[in-house]
């Protein structure tokens, strides 16, 4: 579910939404994903001041606040 | 084959030229309408190309003559206008109600979106389930989603409406509550005759601060600090 979620934000915000790419290492309490874009993307992905991934990983932590999970995401070049 | 075909070139007479090789058919045969003519602009930037809507002239036509062809040019032209105009505003706040809709149903949150529009924003609300989930402490999550719908939106530059994502009337209780901490801290202000800070906030919570302050006169507001730690200070008047 998680990794949907992160690939349809994702791929709505950069310019080349085929090359997003998503890598899901789950744990028993802590899961990390590692969101891959495009070179060009990765300003759209990061933003101003990092807001643009601030605010996905707020997303994400909303959802997983509901299974007592703690959810990372890292972006990886 | 389309009935008409809209075609566009530095002048008019370029553009009939064309419509006549695109039919191959002579000019007599063919029915013109002007729908902008080219301007030269200035050495060329800036010039504005003509453009004909041309279509094939058929016999009954011919024999109405010309009474028939020109309230028909005229009053065929306005519809599909405005059509055009709408269709773009429907498509953005549509597209936006998706957009939100798809994340949503991925945070396994399948809410349903209502649009209210004006001529500067775009008002989703969605209808949530009362757990105040999506909402999240001092309405992060909530603000979150916006950032993502407008960011994701407007990637190609293009200038366009704001879109503000509302449910369970949050923003409204938010601007409320806002208003009365301002009050009270600016009550605070004055009885300690000292600045208060308030806690770093966004531009639109600092703004509804700003606002709810701007007319006591014994009173200035003011931000202080850079990005996500901006907030706003609470001076008392030297004078009052």
């Amino acid at each position: 579910m998680m990794v949907k979620l992160i690939r349809s934000m994702a791929e709505a915000l950069v310019g080349n939404p085929g090359e997003v790419q998503v890598l899901e290492t789950r744990g028993g309490q802590t899961s990390v994903y590692e969101l891959s874009v495009a070179k060009e993307d990765l300003g759209r992905i990061i933003g101003k001041r990092g807001q643009t991934v601030k605010s996905i990983r707020t997303i994400l932590n909303a959802v997983s606040s509901k299974s007592n999970k703690k959810v990372v995401l890292e972006i990886v070049e | 084959m389309k009935d008409f075909m809209e075609i566009e070139a530095k002048t008019i007479d370029e553009a009939i030229e064309k419509a006549c090789r695109e039919y191959a058919l002579p000019r007599e045969k063919l029915n013109i309408e002007i729908i902008s003519e080219g301007s030269g602009g200035f050495l060329g930037i800036l010039s504005k190309r003509a453009k004909i809507r041309a279509s094939v002239l058929s016999i009954d036509m011919d024999i109405s003559g010309p009474f028939h062809e020109m309230p028909r040019s005229v009053s065929k032209d306005i519809p599909v206008e405005t059509q055009d105009v709408n269709d773009i505003d429907i498509d953005m706040a549509e597209t936006s109600r998706k957009m939100i809709e798809g994340i949503l149903s991925r945070m396994g949150f399948p809410f349903p979106v209502s649009i209210k529009e004006s001529d500067e924003y775009i008002l989703l609300n969605i209808k949530g389930d009362g757990s105040g989930i999506l909402i999240g402490k001092g309405g992060q999550t909530l603000d979150a989603l916006q950032y993502i719908v407008n960011k994701a939106l407007n990637k190609n530059g293009k200038e366009r409406k704001r879109i503000i994502l509302d449910t369970e009337n949050y923003r409204e209780k938010r601007e409320k509550s806002l208003v009365t901490l301002a009050r009270k801290l600016g009550e605070k202000a004055k009885r300690i005759k000292k600045p208060v800070t308030v806690n770093p906030m966004n531009a639109h919570d600092r703004r509804i601060i700003h606002l709810a302050l701007q007319n006591d006169k014994e009173l200035v507001t003011k931000s202080k600090g850079e990005g996500a730690f901006r907030k706003i200070i609470i001076v008392p008047n030297k004078k009052g």
